[in-house]
């Protein structure tokens, strides 16, 4: 356990959390009538458990992409465009394959998913090469993956469907299969990050390129490496988002509304360790639900105040308890020496 | 038995510079070579085609009587040569081992895992058959700057290197583990490793090396056992034994007293004292020089003056006042000129044009600065007459400083601190990178401010040049002046051995000290610099 909970910081948000929620469960018994009780019974219900699962899957996945991309040196706060546009690219690929269609023998809806990875995937890809080879600045590249996409989306859904909300497929990917993606690729992230030769070599290029470059390992191409895996997972949580309900909503922010961001927020909350950032993503997902579900049972929760909690909670993370290290050479660009 | 390394006649040509001439070096396997030169000697430029960084213009390096043909840093890892940089190529937030392996790291489970087991019994073997007792799984952060330095050879062992080049090995460590390095080069050498180290100290190379070779100005000017040679001899070696310039002897006696450094200790970046209780007293119409090799705290010494830099104790007394704690800009003000080390850092803005550049430090001036707003009708006036008395090419004050040769942009450099109308003028290697004409020049221009009654504090490697315009010469060795002779009597020699910390004997000081006194108008007895009395007979 020492490794998988890295830090005892870490260990004490899984502690207070679950603190949170025993209190809040004893309190709910004992009162049953009063808003605890109605709190209580919110948290612990089937309903928002799943609505917890979906809304955390694109906050956990581009998470694990964010930490791949700056371990290795690149801030990547596009993540937020990554999520769009793969959620348009899988709902506009399964309806053109149709969803009672086959391609290869994968059924329509998961040539969508595959569809909305290699959109994130090809868009990370460009984001790589402006920032490691023309040597962009990072955060001006990583907005601009946000604005294309936040763009580009709502206009093909327009050029397509005649509306920026496409029509709903009439499928969707139920909640167990993107609960399952999370999992593995949270454990598979781990595993890589601390116990490949990679995730070394990753973490030498965000700390001290050249000293990675003088052992005989090509910096630009581990970063494009961690830049590319920052697409696929994000890729993997903007179609896990779109396809759970079988439509991309293109209005105003998006159906992604922040994920993206709230996703930076996560890693950065989980310390860069993809285990923290899977409780931070549930978390903040969680306060989503819990949200949606009191505005349901008449409590007047302004939902705008509720989104602002990640953020209001990073900055106190970052500014008082002052554990999350930045890798040194995050954010600069690398020139070898030959 | 073939030599382990042998350089053949190795020439590296950059644009407009020959940083290595011919260079040949032999290194006998099992020993430990020592590579000495001044800053800018083609030490570095030498090793780097060594490691395979540099492709050399003529020559070849030859390896165990093997021609090898390096195109980078790899194929000499390959061929069993390891670089240990000046500044260490570890990484901070992971461990020992995982730096030793880092690149060729032993996997398990077909590549999906790192072989800890194996990597750290690799790196505990190695450690301890070279006595090096690090401990494997240390982070790199919480170990000391000697432990850094043994893993970064732990690195290069790792990788198979039988020759082990090593950049200003001692430049980052306490004497303490300057002690322990050399019981590593022992070990080393014991067990058939070869090691290169370039230095430019003097007392390093003597005390750790077999064979010195020296390095002037991109020559090999000698390669000698460190066993048959002297301290002296190594520095007229580096030092060069040049044409003694003539000195101007000074048309005036020295006047009021401009600067007074009284036990002065100032520390460098790592906090190490580099210079130590330094005293002297600089007088109006007076050019007091300081030589030394390069590296005994000379640029601490400057930078305190020039308000660079915090002192750690001492007074600094500048006409009469003391400036400790006052600003950089209240010191420009006061009338005093700074021609700093680097003027790459310091001297100029490089994106800057000339005419820009020519205001640096009288920007709240007038006529520069008129109402809030830069008059640059003046400052351009101003540009364009620096650049035609200093014959600064291209003579075009909107090409910017980057454009320019480096003799070219020290020559700006000196013009616009000379044209301030100082008080003091504190210059180091002024004529550094100028061709020769334009450094008869600025010499010249210096000895006239010199007459004009300005005081010059002059710090410069080139001998020649202190001793040809310096009225006093002070040596400087590890932070403190080993002597204060007269140019005009003092020999090579002698301060040779000054150079090297060994004080001179009483007829020697005597005859500095005689000069002083020689002094019509002097009322005072000469303050012997040495012994931190200076300032305290003058009326300030």
């Amino acid at each position: 356990m020492r490794n998988v909970i890295q830090s005892d910081y870490v260990r004490s948000l899984v502690v207070g959390t679950v603190a949170v929620l025993g209190l809040l469960g004893v309190a709910g018994l004992a009162f049953p009538e009063s808003v605890a009780g109605d709190l209580a019974g919110i948290v612990f219900s089937a309903s928002t458990a799943t609505s917890t699962a979906r809304l955390a899957a694109p906050i956990v996945l581009a998470g694990l992409g964010g930490i791949f991309a700056e371990k290795s040196g690149v801030i990547n706060i596009g993540l937020e465009g990554l999520l769009i546009i793969s959620a348009f690219a899988s709902v506009y690929v399964a309806s053109l394959v149709g969803i009672g269609n086959a391609l290869f023998g994968i059924p329509g809806i998961w040539v969508g998913f595959l569809a909305g990875i290699a959109a994130s995937t090809a868009l990370s890809g460009v984001f790589g090469i402006v920032c490691i080879e023309f040597k962009a600045d990072q955060i001006i590249a990583g907005l601009a993956v946000w604005l294309i996409a936040l763009g580009l989306a709502p206009f093909m859904s327009t050029v397509f469907f005649g509306g920026v909300n496409t029509p709903n497929l009439g499928a969707n990917v139920g909640w167990r299969y993107s609960t399952a993606m999370v999992a593995l690729a949270t454990l598979a992230s781990w595993w890589t990050l601390n116990r490949t030769a990679f995730g070394k070599h990753l973490r030498a290029a965000g700390e001290n390129p050249q000293a990675l470059d003088t052992v005989g390992v090509s910096v630009s191409r581990v970063r494009h490496a961690g830049v590319l895996l920052s697409g696929v997972l994000s890729g993997v949580g903007g179609s896990a988002l779109a396809l759970s309900i079988g439509q991309f909503v293109g209005s105003g922010e998006t159906m992604v509304q922040g994920k993206g961001f709230i996703a930076i927020v996560a890693y950065l909350f989980g310390n860069y360790n993809p285990i923290g950032t899977l409780g931070a993503g549930v978390l903040f997902a969680g306060l989503d639900a819990v949200q949606v579900r009191l505005q349901q049972l008449g409590y007047a929760v302004p939902d705008t105040l509720v989104q602002t909690i990640p953020y209001v909670v990073v900055i106190v993370v970052l500014a008082l308890v002052g554990r999350t290290r930045i890798p040194e050479a995050a954010g600069e660009h690398y020139e070898t020496e030959e | 038995m073939n030599p382990a390394v042998h350089l053949d006649g190795i020439t590296k040509r950059f644009p407009g510079v020959v940083a290595n001439d011919d260079v040949d070096l032999t290194v006998e396997r099992g020993s430990v070579h020592a590579l000495l030169g001044e800053n800018g000697a083609g030490k570095t430029t030498l090793m780097n085609v060594l490691y395979g960084l540099y492709e050399p213009t003529e020559g070849t390096v030859v390896l165990d009587g093997e021609p090898q043909s390096f195109d980078s840093p790899r194929d000499a890892i390959d061929a069993g040569v390891g670089m240990i940089h000046q500044h260490f190529m570890l990484v901070d937030p992971m461990t020992v081992w995982e730096n030793v392996v880092l690149g060729n790291e032993p996997k398990a489970w077909g590549g999906l895992r790192v072989d800890k087991t194996a990597a750290r019994d690799a790196v505990t073997e190695l450690s301890e058959r070279y006595g090096f007792d690090v401990d494997p799984d240390a982070t790199i952060a919480d170990i000391s700057v000697g432990e850094q330095q043994r893993v970064e050879i732990l690195k290069a062992l790792y990788r198979g290197a039988d020759v082990l080049i090593m950049d200003e090995p001692t430049a980052v460590l306490t004497p303490q583990e300057v002690e322990e390095l050399y019981g590593v080069f022992e070990e080393l050498t014991d067990q058939g490793k070869t090691i290169i180290f370039i230095s430019h100290k003097l007392g390093e190379a003597l005390s750790a090396a077999d064979d010195i070779t020296v390095l002037r100005d991109g020559l090999n000017v000698g390669t000698v056992s460190a066993a048959d040679v002297t301290r002296e001899d190594l520095a007229e070696m580096m030092v060069g034994r040049e044409v003694l310039m003539e000195p101007a002897a000074s048309p005036q006696p020295p006047g009021d007293s401009v600067l007074e450094v009284t036990g002065l200790c100032v520390d460098d970046d790592r906090g190490v004292e580099a210079v130590s209780d330094l005293s002297f007293e600089l007088r109006a119409g007076e050019v007091l020089g300081v030589a030394g090799v390069d590296g005994n705290g000379q640029s601490q010494l400057v930078e305190a003056v020039t308000g660079l830099r915090e002192a750690a104790s001492g007074e600094i007394r500048y006409r009469g006042e003391s400036i400790l704690g006052t600003t950089r800009r209240e010191r420009i003000d006061g009338g005093m000129a700074f021609v700093p080390e680097d003027r790459h850092e310091r001297g100029l803005v490089m994106s800057y044009d000339l005419t820009e550049n020519g205001i640096l430090g009288s920007q709240h001036d007038p006529p520069f600065a008129r109402g809030g707003r830069l008059d640059w009708r003046a400052s351009r006036d101003h540009a364009e007459s620096v650049i035609e008395q200093y014959d600064v090419r291209p003579p075009d004050a909107e090409a910017t400083a980057e454009s320019l040769s480096g003799g070219n942009q020290q020559k700006f450099i000196v013009g616009r601190e000379f044209e301030r109308d100082p008080d003091l003028v504190v210059a180091m290697h002024p004529t550094r990178g100028v061709d020769i004409g334009s450094t008869e020049f600025l010499h010249d221009r210096l000895l006239d401010l010199r007459a004009e009654g300005k005081a010059v504090l002059l710090v410069s490697s080139k001998l020649d040049e202190v001793q040809g315009l310096s009225d006093r010469l002070a040596v400087m060795h590890e932070g403190s002046f080993s002597g204060v002779v007269d140019p005009a009597t003092v020999t090579e020699e002698e301060i040779g051995l000054l150079m090297a910390g060994e004080p001179l004997d009483d007829d020697s000081v005597e005859r500095a000290a005689v000069h002083g006194d020689a002094d019509p108008t002097d009322g005072g007895p000469d303050e012997d610099p040495m012994d931190g009395t200076a300032g305290e007979g003058v009326d300030a």
